[in-house]
């Protein structure tokens, strides 16, 4: 293989590996706020790119009008769905509201399928599909793209986590539970807050990733690669979901470059295996020592 | 001596009643028909638009004109979800407890395959099911709908290899039943032609990104590049290959690809590519079966759009209730088989006059298109799969 191919399929891993990584931080927005895995986060981002298609389709807006569009149907549905339904379950067991975050992604799959069908929609892109010349190789700006709004949100995310008093709040609830109510914060408004910035994430990566892999009630299978990735980054630790993402998308990608093209579906569990066997606490989480 | 020929006159009577009301799913009034089909799933948009956007239209038309022999066809439908042990657990709900005369238009290679011997085991007929594995041939309570994949392979092949002389072919596949009988069928007929496949690369459904696929491919050189996909990864190929800038090859869809949503999800990244067309275009072509399809629609599914899902199932209830039409008054599933296979120079509007033959194959040609302006223009007239 060339250079320029191998550059190419790199970047094209990185921009899925961006996505992976969003899905992967809202993942752990919610799991550090409330222990709790959101098995819905790959329908909730295929609802809010489908509200954010309807109002494109509708009003003819702006694409970034559309992300917003997108970005607030988040926000809403998260909000609802925490308050509406998990918030009633604070008691039961992590096990019980894994459940019940499965059976909210399966209502909302078929709720989909109910409104806007179950076909594919072409989604309108952010950014060219044609190459552009960039130095010796040539990169399509959509990847470069998705790379770039993906960085540019993690940063933001990075401020908004270490700047503002609701980040620290949310940080704190990460960290104790109990410590955090006694300092005066309210735990509620923090679970409330974490599932709609996990959402809104969400919607960002949907709004990002449904040019190219196309809008249907079936996209938010990709959460599945995002739920790998951050397990492999350390389930909780933020960095770890994007390096975990980043790596999965580059190395699903140069995996069938050089094996036969079957190994790519094998190759995220592959890796999930021989990482946790070598660092149990995935590649940047660390390993808690539990002494007997 | 009266009373002795009453009773020889009821029991005739009552011998030649007995066979028509045993037969299941028939009554006096109605035949029940159905078939287990994708309402959720991958496939869910394709079995929503064959069974109610298609078969349904049909019926409606035949039953608001006084039904088949004065019998209105009704229809039942169960979701398997594209899943082989639903489809099954389905089927033999209908055969056992509905009772549904015959199944129609199944749908996907996989879920079929699994019902393939209950149903002939059972003796129910299965009619048009909708997937180009050749697995269907040589059964005798089976007429398969969709043309086989041998068949598409053997038109796309001595049309690429023959007439148009390319060389050099590679194909990027979906990793499956599908998929494979393609892969086989083009090694057999380009070995006809002295030829070879010279690079294969596999997809599954649901893919994220095919960059690497795609990359090895063009690393192989070919002039012509098969797509043996369903339509989203299919678009997504042709967006890679649009990123990459690859111009010289020329990508070809295979029979069941060629369709609207392919063409739509690809955009623009679908100028001039080519493949092979299993049915005039729904939107625009005026073969008088076409227009009527369009107006049926018109009039009693206003709101659904035209598509070759939609007249593929119009086209089996056109063909069933032909065949029940034929089968006379006294309809039994033997009466069925025998009325299908009778069929000879049958003019559809759609497709070109049917003859369906000892193979129970329904459909068995396809016509040449290339895609300008985001529709497919046909290149050439339907082409000989014999």
């Amino acid at each position: 293989m060339t250079t320029a191919v191998l550059v190419h399929v790199v970047v094209s891993g990185l921009a899925t590996g961006s996505i992976y990584a969003l899905v992967a931080i809202s993942l752990v927005i919610i799991y550090n706020a409330t222990r709790t895995l959101n098995f819905a986060q790959g329908e909730m981002l295929m609802i809010s790119t489908f509200v954010g298609f309807t109002a494109y389709q509708r009003l003819r807006l702006p694409l970034v009008v559309v992300l917003l569009v997108a970005v607030v149907a988040a926000a809403a549905l998260g909000w609802a769905i925490e308050r509406l339904i998990i918030r009633h379950a604070i008691s039961a067991t992590h096990f019980d509201v894994l459940i019940l975050t499965l059976g909210v992604s399966l209502v909302l799959r078929a709720g989909a399928g109910l409104v806007w069908t179950h076909d594919e929609f072409p989604f309108p892109a952010l950014f060219a599909n044609r190459p552009v010349a960039l130095g010796p190789v040539r990169v399509a700006p959509v990847s470069l793209g998705i790379i770039g709004a993906s960085l540019a949100l993690m940063l933001a995310l990075y401020v908004f986590f270490a700047k503002t008093r609701l980040g620290r709040a949310m940080r704190a609830v990460a960290q104790n539970q109990r410590a955090a109510r006694l300092m005066g914060i309210s735990v509620e408004r923090v679970y409330s807050a974490s599932w709609m910035l996990a959402a809104v994430v969400g919607a960002v990566a949907g709004i990002l990733i449904a040019p190219v892999i196309f809008l249907s009630s079936k996209m938010g299978l990709v959460a599945i690669n995002g739920f790998i990735a951050a397990v492999l980054g350390g389930f909780g630790s933020m960095p770890g979901a994007v390096v975990g993402g980043m790596l999965l998308g580059v190395l699903e990608n140069l995996a069938p470059l050089y094996l036969p093209s079957g190994i790519k579906y094998s190759v995220p569990f592959l890796l999930l295996i021989a990482i946790l066997l070598v660092r149990p606490g995935g590649v940047v989480g660390r390993t808690v020592r539990r002494k007997v | 001596m009266r009373y002795h020929q009453a009773w020889v006159v009821a029991l005739g009577a009552l011998l030649a009643a007995a066979p028509a009301a045993a037969e299941p799913g028939v009554t006096d009034t109605e035949i029940l028909i159905g078939g287990s089909n994708s309402f959720s799933g991958p496939l869910a948009f394709t079995g929503e638009q064959i069974t109610k956007g298609g078969v349904e239209l049909y019926l409606r038309v035949v039953n608001d004109a006084g039904g088949i022999h004065g019998r209105k066809v009704r229809t039942l439908w169960y979701d398997d979800a594209y899943r082989p042990q639903d489809a099954v657990a389905n089927t033999k709900k209908l055969v056992e407890q509905d009772k549904v005369f015959a199944i129609i238009i199944p749908q996907g290679s996989p879920p079929v395959v699994a019902t393939l011997d209950y149903l002939e085991e059972q003796k129910v007929p299965l009619l048009f099911p909708y997937q180009s594995s050749p697995v269907t041939r040589g059964k005798r309570w089976i007429f398969q709908g969709m043309t086989v994949s041998d068949r598409s392979s053997k038109m796309m092949i001595d049309y690429l290899a023959g007439r148009r002389k390319f060389k050099k072919f590679a194909a990027l596949y979906q990793d499956d039943e599908y998929g494979k009988s393609f892969l086989t069928a083009f090694e057999k007929d380009l070995g006809r032609h002295g030829l070879k496949l010279g690079a294969a690369e596999s997809v599954k459904r649901g893919v994220t990104d095919v960059s690497a696929q795609v990359a090895k491919l063009q690393a192989t050189k070919p002039d012509v590049t098969f797509l043996v996909l369903v339509p989203g990864p299919a678009a997504q190929a042709l967006k890679e290959r649009q990123k990459i800038g690859w111009s010289d090859t020329l990508m070809v869809s295979t029979g069941p690809l060629t369709d609207e949503r392919y063409l739509a999800l690809a955009g623009e990244a679908a100028e001039g590519v080519e493949g092979l067309s299993l049915w005039p275009d729904p939107a625009t072509s005026d073969r008088p079966g076409v227009k009527l399809y369009r107006e049926h629609m018109q009039k009693y599914a206003p709101r659904n759009e035209p598509n070759r899902y939609s007249m593929a199932g119009y086209f089996a209830g056109m063909l069933f209730a032909e065949a029940a039409k034929r089968a006379g008054t006294n309809l039994t599933r033997e009466s069925l088989i025998a009325a299908l296979e009778g069929i000879k120079g049958w003019e559809s509007g759609i497709l070109p006059p049917l003859t369906i033959g000892p193979d129970h194959e329904t459909q068995k040609q396809g016509f040449w298109v290339r895609v300008e302006k985001g529709r497919f223009k046909p290149v050439t007239d339907w082409l000989k799969g014999e």
